[in-house]
This record gives structure tokens, sequence and C-alpha cells, in this order.
């Protein structure tokens, strides 16, 4: 008999988290890897010169100087959103999962290239907000992590949404005690936004989110050091027991 | 944002909570608390705050609001008294781009000398040292309520009985000596304070002094300096000198021009406090002044974006405990934002504020509506369908690295120099997994499966990024034309997911693989016959104890009524490279166990 493969833990955890927020309408989006200076930043509401732009270290290129390695897949968010304005639609829910760079020293718990799950719903004003957001992750992180799990809002800020929260999980890991985790940036996303896709910030409304995905991993199973992942090392896949549902 | 609690409570007639208590109030409504320790906060002020909140005073007013209680003594919120005049101080400012405000005053007859033991403990109490009583005047001021602040010694700019600054562009191949004795070299686009008179550059505007006129001991008539330079000239100036200070950070962050005359008010206090002295005068040349535009929101309009239900009186409350003044006309709200609240311009930002006062805690969760049309992951099922049938023929998927030496699309700041490039293709980084995969197949695989890996990822050849997947080997049922590498981004793999659901796998805890060498062994024996095969592994594992971390039987066959079974093992160490003496030990023993139980050894 053949004896099977693995699936890289990325895989197994897209598939996972593609599959929960399918059952709420979230389809799947793709965008490129080398992002222009529009939609990685300046759709999203990050000018050139403003200190937004130091939240994430960028790699620049040598010869396209408006191209960045993506610093987030929010740039598949606009993209979407712009096809959503082109086809003069005002409902949609996106999931992106992809690669994203950071120009970050690497050590056990940062890489500069890491994947993330962004995402985004927008709806007529006023039918998709935050409070659809919270009602969006508890159910996420219930169905993901488990019943007993609780989530949290924080404020923060990001140039492309407005208000902004960080969204923490309270993650019990077996045996220790729990802790609020960090997982997800996110929030309602800012008219202009929403303007610079080419849609009405008066008539279309919605939130847009995103977090690492190799965080939430190294926390779910216990997975020492970030740099595994994309090691090419096939000891990593072999490194958990692994039984189909 | 190095804050202390000392130095908060004196905005607060009640005391403060502490520890805990104090950390948890800001992280509900305001700010990140990346550490604490005794007294001192460190406050992660995030861009949107950093105009208002990168003081005391500002960090102080998120408290009020948290707290409900309102600022006892508000610096803002007190009238500035006219400063005296002097003919014998005189600004110019050449772009009002770059600079909407100087201010010069100046003092006579100080005494430059230490600080007073409050001053000294309030600036060590968030990490800056004490210079003397007028730099730390400054300092205190600025870390107090924000405004970043700078003192000349006024002899030094002194001509004919004047002081004349100018506000300009470095001149190309111009110079200056900063305070801490580093020399730069300048540029156009770069902004200096110089000397009107001479010409000589004083200090890089909105980012740090120069040692042309330093205050030293012998320092008695003082030139102080409270100004607005521009966000982006301060944030490109400071990137382009790699000098970053605590006052360009602060400008970069665009503080209202408005802050200078409340920075030029207490720090001529204090100083005059601390070193005596006299105000002689105050020239203010305020070419743009700071004007924000009422908000106009409605209770509507906030709900919308919250999914809340406050009420009239909810709003108006956290409007009040904010100090965001507001009139309220049916629903509709007008607030006319302070001027330290440069970051609220939209009924959004109302929102936001609103919604983190009342707390997010009590917004009630929202399930989204149902939508009529099935979600589109069409794609992403073909991509997922195409990984289960390679997983189904043995494959392991794997994920290399996107930088690599050699490329079309080279970084122009990559992190590791040796690897600059984005790789063209999947091919080099796929092989050296291979490799080590080969290296690692007696550890993972069952014996004589020989380790076949793919992955998909982005690539970047000349002809443009594409997704790109690639196998270590052919798929020989896919038949002879598929290859080893196929370009997805080309692939229809919508058609190819349309209905399809990818394999679901529960992965258990991670477990450590050793990074140390492994040994292999055979063995052979005849067994009686009843004996199984569950039941030979199960023996030889109890006897070669933990360092054997796999076992697989390789061959059996009958003859007469014995059993022959063969078993290839696996030693390794989480501590040590193993010797060749230390598992022959462990055969040997093996060996004597079999025998012992009436196997024999081939």
């Amino acid at each position: 008999m053949q004896e099977l493969g693995r699936l890289h833990p990325l895989t197994v955890a897209v598939r996972d988290i593609a599959a929960i927020f399918g059952r709420m309408g979230f389809g799947v989006a793709y965008g490129p890897e080398l992002e222009d200076d529009w939609h990685n930043f300046t759709a999203l509401n990050i000018p050139e010169d403003h200190p937004a732009r130091d939240m994430q270290d960028t790699f620049w290129t040598k010869d396209q100087s408006d191209h960045v390695l993506r610093t987030h897949t929010t740039s598949v968010t606009v993209r979407e959103l712009e096809k959503l304005a082109k086809e003069g639609g005002t409902t949609l829910r996106k999931i992106n999962p992809g690669k994203v760079f950071r120009n970050e020293a690497t050590d056990a718990t940062h890489e500069a290239q890491f994947y993330q799950v962004d995402g985004f719903a927008v709806g007529p004003a006023g039918e998709v907000t935050l409070a659809h957001m919270k009602g969006t992750f508890e159910r996420f992180y219930r169905e993901y992590f488990g019943e007993q799990t609780r989530v949290r809002f924080r404020p923060s800020f990001f140039g492309f949404t407005e208000p902004s929260v960080e969204i923490d999980v309270w993650f019990e890991a077996p045996g220790k005690k729990g802790v609020w985790l960090e997982t997800t940036g996110a929030g309602m996303l800012h008219p202009t936004v929403i303007k610079n896709a080419g849609l009405d910030p008066e008539k279309v409304a919605g939130f847009a989110f995103g977090g690492g995905l190799e965080r939430l991993l190294m926390v779910k199973y216990g997975i020492p050091d970030v740099r595994l992942f994309h090691s090419g090392d096939m000891r990593f896949n072999y490194a958990f027991s692994s039984k189909e549902v | 944002m190095k804050v202390s609690r000392a130095w908060l409570q004196k905005y607060f007639a009640t005391p403060l909570p502490e520890g805990e208590a104090l950390a948890d109030l800001f992280t509900s409504h305001s700010f990140e608390v990346d550490a604490m320790e005794g007294d001192l906060l460190d406050l992660k002020v995030l861009p949107d705050r950093s105009g208002y909140a990168l003081s005391h005073r500002g960090i102080a007013s998120e408290l009020a609001a948290a707290l409900g209680k309102p600022l006892a003594n508000d610096p803002f919120r007190a009238d500035i008294p006219p400063f005296p005049q002097s003919d014998a101080l005189k600004v110019r400012i050449e772009d009002a781009h770059t600079c909407a405000r100087y201010m010069i005053g100046l003092v006579r007859g100080c005494k430059v000398g230490p600080s007073p033991k409050w001053l000294k403990e309030a600036l060590e109490s968030v990490g800056q040292r004490s210079i003397n009583n007028v730099v730390d005047a400054t300092n205190y001021v600025m870390l107090d309520i924000g405004a970043p602040l700078h003192a000349f010694d006024a002899d030094k700019l002194t001509h004919d009985g004047e002081i004349s600054v100018a506000v300009r562009s470095a001149k190309k191949d111009e110079t200056i000596v900063t305070l801490s004795n580093e020399t730069y070299a300048l540029d156009e686009t770069i902004s200096v304070i110089a000397d009107a008179h001479s010409g000589t550059p004083l200090a890089l505007a909105g980012i740090k002094g120069g040692k042309a006129a330093e205050v030293t001991a012998e320092t008695v008539n003082l030139a102080i300096e409270a100004a607005n330079f521009d966000g982006a000239v301060t944030r490109r100036a400071a990137q382009k000198l790699k000098l970053f200070t605590d006052a360009s950070l602060r400008f970069q962050n665009r503080p209202s021009s408005a802050l200078a005359a409340y920075g030029m008010r207490d720090v001529l206090a204090l100083i005059v406090h601390l070193a005596g002295g006299e105000v002689v005068g105050v020239t203010d040349e305020y070419v743009v002044p700071a004007t924000l535009a009422p908000i106009t929101v409605t209770r509507t309009k906030i709900n919308a974006v919250l999914g809340s239900d406050f009420s009239l009186g909810d709003i108006s409350s956290a409007l009040a405990r904010l100090g965001l003044p507001a009139t309220v006309t049916g629903e509709v709200f007008v607030v006319t934002p302070p001027f330290e609240r440069t970051d609220l311009t939209l009924p959004e930002d109302i929102a936001e504020e609103v919604g983190r006062t009342i707390g997010y805690d009590g917004l009630a969760a929202k399930a989204l509506a149902p939508l009529e049309t099935a979600p589109d992951q069409e794609r992403f099922q073909g991509m997922e369908r195409m990984k289960d049938q390679l997983v189904e023929r043995g494959f392991v998927e794997v994920s290399t690295q996107s930088f690599v030496k050699k490329g079309v699309v080279v970084l122009a700041n990559p992190l590791d120099k040796a690897r600059p490039a984005l790789r063209t293709s999947l091919e080099e980084t796929l092989s050296d997994a291979l490799a080590k995969a080969k290296q690692y197949a007696p550890l993972l695989l069952s014996p004589g499966v020989k380790p076949k890996l793919f992955e998909v990822g982005t690539v970047f050849p000349k002809e443009g990024e594409h997704v790109e997947l690639r196998m270590s080997e052919r798929v020989e049922a896919w038949g002879d034309a598929v290859g080893t590498v196929d370009n997805l981004s080309l692939a229809k793999l919508e058609e190819y997911g349309r209905t399809y659901v990818p394999k679901r796998y529960e992965l258990g805890v991670y477990q450590p693989f050793s990074l140390y060498p492994f040994v292999l062994r055979d063995i052979a024996a005849w067994t009686p016959p009843v004996v199984n095969v569950e039941e030979f592994l199960k023996i030889i594992r109890e006897t070669c104890g933990p360092l054997l971390v796999r076992a697989d039987l390789v061959d059996r066959f009958q003859k007469d009524s014995r059993t022959s079974l063969a078993a290839r093992l696996v030693f390794q160490s989480f501590e040590r490279t193993l010797t060749d003496e230390e598992v022959n030990g462990i055969m040997v023993a093996l060996t004597d166990h079999f025998s012992s139980i009436g196997y024999s050894v081939r």
C-alpha cells in the first residue's frame, strides 16, 4: 500500500480556517506577493512619510521603486474591493491567506517571511458593524480553539481601519496558566479605504482583519521556533501526529 | 512612551489605581502596556494618538476618560498669559511648509547648576538622565505636556545686542556638530535653525541641538526655542541622518502648532523657578495657525459603525469623560476637538472614542446575516485538491525560503546580504530540501520508502510573478506529458476545485526532534511460531530503551515451524551524538535478551 505523505501544518490550518469562515459566507482570495505601493500602503490610508509606515518594516526592490514585498495580505482586500466596485456590488466576504514579508531580524519568534490570513466583510452601511466582527471572531475562535474560548477587543491603530482593535483570545495550553493572546489586528474599514477602492463609504461599510498564522500555530501546538515553518525540513511535518478527520 | 505613576498622579485629586488595575485601564481603553515595573509603565502609543499622547498630560487625559474623573490641573485648559515683547529677538521662517511656528524666548541672568532632587527623580523615574537645571527643565516640560523645546546659550547668538535666527534648508555640503559631538553632513532636504547673522547652523530643526550654542555651566543668558516643524520633513531628515530623538519622534507625529506656546509658557516658568533670571521677551513667528474643524456625527452613525445601541446620554457622557466639548441637537452631535486632538477629523473617529471609552467588553456580539450565494472558494479548493492528490501518492509538502542568492528581482534592503534576490523557481530550494529529506528518511519513513517532496510557492522569474507547483519527481499516474513543475497561476484551478472538499487533518502536539545524527542497525531472529510482529517489535522497543526512536519490520519468512523476522532499528539521542560502541552495547543486550527467551538471532 502507498504510504501517505504529509501536508504542511500551515496548509492544515488554512483549511480549518477556510472551512469555518466558509460557513460564515467568506470566500478565499489571492494576490501578488510583490505588490505596488498603492495596494500595500497608499490605498490603505498609509501615506508616504507617515509614521504608520514604521509599523511594518518593509522590503523594497532595487529596480521597481514603487513595488514592495507585501507586508500584509490586506493588499488583497483592496484588490477585492476594487473588483466589487467595478461590479457595482455592495456585499462581499473574503479571507486572504498568503505569504507576507517584514524586514526584521530573525530569531525563534521572528521570521522575515510568514503567513497571514487577512480578510474582510462588507455590506450595505450599518449592516456589517464592529459588533458583527465580534460575533464573527467569537464564532471563529470557538470553532478553532474550542467552546470555552473567550475573545476580547482592545483599542489599537491601523491606518486602514477606524475604529481599530486588537483581538485577543484567552488561551489555556494544557497544564499551563491561561493568557490573553494577541492574535489579530482588526477594525472597521476606514472610509478613505472604501473610497480609494472606488466604493461609496456612505453606502458600503464593513470590517477587515489580519493576523499571523505561525504565531497562532506555535501556541496551538507548542511549536518552539518559528523558523521551522519555512526551513524545508521534512522532520517538521512528522513532528506532529496526524489524523484525517 | 515611558510614564511614571507618581508623575501622572499630579493630574488627579484622588489616588490612582496601582499595578495591574492601572495597567488594565490602559489595556481596555487606550494603549497596550509593553512593560510595567513598580511605578514605571511603558505604553505603546501608536501613531494616531502620538500627536497628543507622547506626554504625561496626554496619558493622564486617557486615564481621566477611563476613570471618569476629570484632570485636576489641565495645563491645556489654563490661559497663556501674554509674553513680554522684545525687539532684540528676530525670527525668519524660510518655508511655512517646513515650520508652521517658531517661538524664541530670552531669559537673562540665569544660574546654570544641578537640578533639585524632585526634578532629577522625575526624569530618572522614566529612564532619563539629569544634565543641568536648564536642560532638565526643557526635557521635563516635553515629557510633561509633549512640547519639544531647546535651550541655546543666548550670548553665542547675540550680535550687536540682537538675536536673529532663521529656519532654513541646509546648504549642500554644510555640516553641523551636535550636542553629543557627532558631525553630520547635511543637504537641502534637511532643515536647520541658523544664526541669521553668522549663518552658522545651530540645530537640526525638530531633531537635535548643535554644539555651536550649547548651554554650559558658564551660561547666564538663555534663548529658548518652542516650535512646530513639519512631520514629513522631520521624519525624512531623521531617517536620512539616522538620528531619531524624543523631539523628532514627537514632530513626525504632527502635534498641534498651538502646543508650542504652552511649552514656552511652562518652560520659562520652570527655568525662572530653578535657575532664576528674568524673561526679557518672546518672539512668536506663527505662520500657520492651528485649526481643527468641528465634527458632526449622529447617534445613528455611531451605532451604525459600532453595532451598538448607545443612547444620547451614553454618548454625551462618554464625550464629557474624554474632555471633548459637544453640542447636541436632536440626535446630532457637533464635537469641537480641543487643540491637542489633531487625530479627530471624522465621524468614525468619534465613534471610536465613544466605543473605547464605554468599553468594547460590553459590546454585544452579532452574527453576520447569511448570504444568498455560497462563498467562492473554488480556486483554493482546486489548489488543495492538487495537494491532496500528491499526499495520497506519498508526497510531503514543504515550505522553503523565498530569498535566494541570485534572481531577477533583487531587494534594495535585503536582510541577509548573501541572499538578496527572490527565487525564480522552487527548483533549487526544493532540491536542497530533498537532499536533507533523503538523509532523514530512515527516521521518518518506512524502510524502502523514498522521500518525495512538493512545494506550492510564489516565484519571480523574468516572465513575471506566478505560483509554482514543484515536485521532487514525476507522478507516473499523471502521464508522460506531466513533468515536475506547473504554473498554477495559469492552471484552471477553479474548475478543478469547484465541488471539491479539501481533506482535513487533526494534528497532535508538536514533538521536538533531535538535532543529533542517528545510527541504523538491522536485526533478524528465528522466533517461536506463535510470536507475531507486534510482539517482536514490542520486545525490541522494551529492551533497547529510549535511544531507540524507530523500529520497522523489513523481512519475514517461514521455514518449517519457525518464523524469521527482521527489523531495522534507528537509534538517536536528544543530548549527544551516539557512538558505535554505545549502540553495539544495546545490540548485544538485545541479542542476549532474545536468546534468553528462546529466539535465535541470525
